[in-house]
């Protein structure tokens, strides 16, 4: 008996002592959670709630994945609560690139880009400046010329506020066309979007994606693309690189863990976000809506991560955004 | 459109899509019942469960849960006068009133069938009239929006009281609650002291129930030793109906579905606007506007009717543009992207099966809110005011904390919440009406956001505020409702000396 109880001792020492390395092998036990910046029913949420079930899928043996939303204060307050939770894979969560390393240049939030251990970059959308169809604006060009005869005479709407990254964009753009425009911050895509179809605002800014429909049907106008090369999605209209302004800005949407995360895990992880993202039936799904995947696997995102960060810095030094 | 309309019914009455609205509005009654939890979160978990499914099936699921669960809300603000939802916060103006005097089912029932007036209302102008309407959407800029916000805080008056002055106090401390937060144009931060939760201002959600349903509760837990309501004062056998009186409501539910579906296609105003402004245009035009407040059946059916139809009209901005007109609709559009659904003129062109398939059952839903959210549930609902008021106090306070923790899953929330409890249970001791806070709340931050986008982009030049025909008009409007009781109160004066 006594012998019994000596076994089960030294085999519950041994499980304590080994369940460091177990945790990572029987990944996960428990059920993981997603923590989403915005709001439910946000861009990033549905892109949140789809992935989480195929990456439920292929991080295999019943595991689980909660989305959370912890809105608020333009992502801060999520990003904090990712920064900030225990380094075990059981807390994940969605950044979005510019949005998350503004933050940061600017000084104001409470983690560092460090505190992150990126995962993958799931999509990337270019931003795009629209206008709408009875416009005079035919081109960038047109705008620019339009804007240095009356300088701040034209008004760009964004769905963000001051300090957002359309209005960085905006200000790069000034900085690199030397013109004068002003920034007309609508706090969200709905009502800017309004704003451009009724002829309210001479032009806005928005993501490629959001652009797509309403361009196809000739409702508004693309006259400029942020992105290096044309978009596949939307053939007709030109970069502002072709236009010869090097405007190259989007926002991208990844999943990071905080810093000190086991290897394996991430490795884990990744291995299903890049599973989840060949699975026939996700690519279908977002072949039909069109959303414009990018993955980047955990390094190559590292990568982008500190690019963006480094871009943002030397905006900041030449245009402050606040 | 009628082919479209013809083929896509056998879609919607196939059984499985039946059932599926069904099992949605069961889920939404519930969703819009508990205080604090919102059909937006009901709908956005939905979403991960449809994946796979069939799009009728799951767009079935999410038009039984809107209409329902905007009725829903009405439910414990007649019994309890807890609000289940920000909407239904003017139902209990009246329908509370109602309760105490013994006509909680007549009270529920003028609720159920005005919302079901108002969102089938709703849908039929969403099924025929949603070009024409989409094109008045855009006609709404920022200088338009700001009338309207102007307008809005006009007519505040009817939701002011008995007493002046602390009417006008509420509403000013509505206002001031309304500058709290992040200012968009500058990018300062107003009264946050720092705080990372407060930049977007208080939560809505939030403060409306710390407002209108705490109070109650507190007042429950005072009067504890009571005992619950007898059997007999409840009252579920049927008392009137109100389909026989038909012809009483029938003006106070065109006016107020008229009204819902207007600010329903307003992406800038914001839902639960329409109730307010249903409530106040039926107290303003009522022949006996002081028995609003006290138990007027009439000021229940403007309130639902006028929420009922911000849900199908919030679509047509949404299914026609992708610009949806509410927070729900929003969670919509997110629903129709996964199920490779891009809204725009084409869907119309592409997908006529499912997008007149889901306005039919937009439609659909409206009516079976009659069966599912009818005198059965009600009666259970009911079941609860017979608990002994020290077990329904902490239950209620569990479940409004539950619900307003699920909003942003924010422990802040709750200290909000509390906090704006305890000061609205002493504002209500002092007299203060809690009303008027919302409207301010609601409408202060529309005022001032619009008014300083429409400067920006006019750089400064304050012509662009009558510069289009719809401006013109709303701010005569508002100039009229302002003038009007200054020309009476002088008709009166002039009459007086007459007389004597």
């Amino acid at each position: 008996m006594k012998r019994v109880f000596r076994a089960g001792v030294m085999g519950v020492v041994a499980a304590v002592a080994l369940s460091g390395s177990a945790l990572a092998a029987d990944y996960p036990t428990k059920p993981i959670e997603m923590i989403v910046a915005f709001a439910p029913g946000g861009g990033t949420d549905v892109a949140a709630r789809s992935i989480a079930s195929f990456m439920e899928k292929h991080l295999g043996g019943g595991a689980r994945i909660a989305v959370i939303n912890k809105p608020g204060a333009g992502g801060e307050i999520g990003w904090t609560a990712v920064a900030q939770a225990k380094p075990d894979g059981y807390t994940i969560g969605f950044i979005n690139v510019p949005a998350i390393n503004a933050l940061v240049v600017e000084g104001k939030a409470k983690f560092k880009m460090d505190d992150f251990q990126p995962i993958a970059n799931l999509v990337y959308d270019p931003g795009v400046l629209v206008v709408g169809k009875n416009s005079p604006y035919q081109s960038v060009k047109d705008l620019v010329e339009a804007a240095k005869a009356k300088p701040g005479s034209i008004a760009i709407g964004t769905s963000g506020a001051v300090g957002s990254s359309e209005h960085i964009t905006i200000l790069n753009f000034e900085r690199l066309a030397d013109v004068k425009l002003t920034h007309a911050p609508f706090g969200g895509t709905a009502p800017v979007r309004q704003a451009v179809l009724g002829g309210h605002i001479p032009a806005a800014t928005m993501n490629l994606s959001e652009a797509l429909q309403l361009s196809r049907e000739g409702e508004i106008r693309v006259i400029g693309v942020m992105s290096e090369g044309r978009s596949d999605y939307l053939k007709d209209a030109p970069t502002f690189r072709e236009q010869g302004y090097d405007v190259v800005a989007g926002s991208s949407r990844g999943i990071a863990a905080p810093k000190g995360i086991p290897a394996d895990i991430v490795a884990k992880l990744e291995a299903a976000v890049d599973k989840a993202l060949n699975d026939p039936e996700y690519l279908e799904a977002a072949k039909k809506a069109e959303i414009p995947l990018h993955y980047l696997a955990s390094g190559d995102y590292k990568a982008f991560l500190e690019k963006s960060t480094a871009d943002l810095e030397a905006t900041w030094k030449v245009s402050p955004w606040r | 459109m009628i082919d479209a309309l013809i083929h896509a019914l056998p879609h919607v009455f196939a059984p499985a899509n039946l059932l599926a609205v069904v099992i949605g509005s069961v889920a939404g009654l519930v969703v819009g019942a508990l205080p604090g939890l919102t059909v937006t979160t009901g709908i956005a978990i939905l979403i991960p469960i449809t994946f796979g499914l069939d799009p009728l099936f799951a767009l079935g699921m999410m038009a039984g849960m809107y209409n329902a669960g905007s009725y829903g809300g009405a439910i414990p603000a007649i019994l309890m006068r807890v609000p289940g939802t920000p909407a239904s916060v003017a139902t209990i103006l009246d329908g509370y009133e109602m309760t105490k005097r013994g006509e909680a089912a007549y009270a529920l029932q003028v609720a159920v069938v005005s919302g079901v007036i108002g969102s089938a209302l709703s849908a039929v102008a969403l099924i025929l009239f949603a070009p024409p309407l989409v094109k008045v959407s855009l006609l709404f800029g920022p200088a338009e929006y700001f009338w309207l916000a102007m307008l809005g805080l006009a007519t505040i008056s009817a939701l002011l009281g008995d007493d002046l002055v602390k009417g006008v106090t509420a509403s000013l401390i509505g206002l001031l609650i309304g500058t709290v937060g992040q200012d968009l144009t500058s990018g300062t931060e107003r009264f946050t002291f720092g705080s990372l939760e407060l930049m977007d201002g208080f939560s809505i959600v939030v403060l409306l129930t710390g407002l209108f349903a705490l109070p109650p509760v507190f007042q429950m837990a005072e009067e504890s030793i009571k005992e619950g309501m007898s059997a007999a004062a409840l009252k579920f056998r049927k008392q009137r109906s109100v389909l026989r009186e038909w012809r009483y409501f029938l003006p106070v539910w065109l006016r107020s579905s008229a009204i819902g579906v207007f600010i329903g296609i307003m992406p800038g105003a914001a839902g639960s606007m329409s109730s307010f402004l249903a409530y106040n245009d039926a107290k303003r035009v009522a022949r006996s506007p002081e028995t609003f407040g006290q138990g007027n059946p009439e000021g229940v059916a403007a309130s639902e009717a006028g929420n009922g139809a911000d849900n199908a009209a919030a679509l047509i901005p949404a299914l026609s543009l992708g610009i949806p007109g509410s927070g729900v609709a929003a969670v919509i559009l997110g629903g129709l992207l996964v199920h490779g659904l891009r809204p725009g003129p084409q869907l119309f062109r592409d997908h006529p099966d499912v997008v007149y398939g889901f306005m039919l059952q937009m439609l659909l839903s409206a009516f079976l809110l009659l069966v599912v959210g009818g005198l059965a549930a009600t009666r259970i609902f009911g079941q609860v005011l017979r608990l002994p008021r020290v077990v329904l106090a902490p239950l209620i306070i569990l479940f409004v904390a539950i619900g307003v923790y699920a909003v942003n899953n924010a422990m802040f929330d709750l200290y909000i919440l509390v906090g704006v409890g305890l000061v609205a249970y002493v504002m209500e001791k002092l007299g203060y009406p809690q009303a008027p806070v919302v409207l301010g709340l609601i409408l202060g931050p529309m005022a001032e956001s619009q008014l300083r986008l429409s400067l920006t982009i006019s750089q400064g030049n304050p012509a662009v505020l009558v510069s289009s025909w719809v401006s013109i008009i709303i701010a005569l409007l508002t100039a009229l409702v302002l003038v009007t009781p200054l020309y009476r109160a002088w008709r009166e004066r002039q009459r007086k000396p007459a007389a004597a």
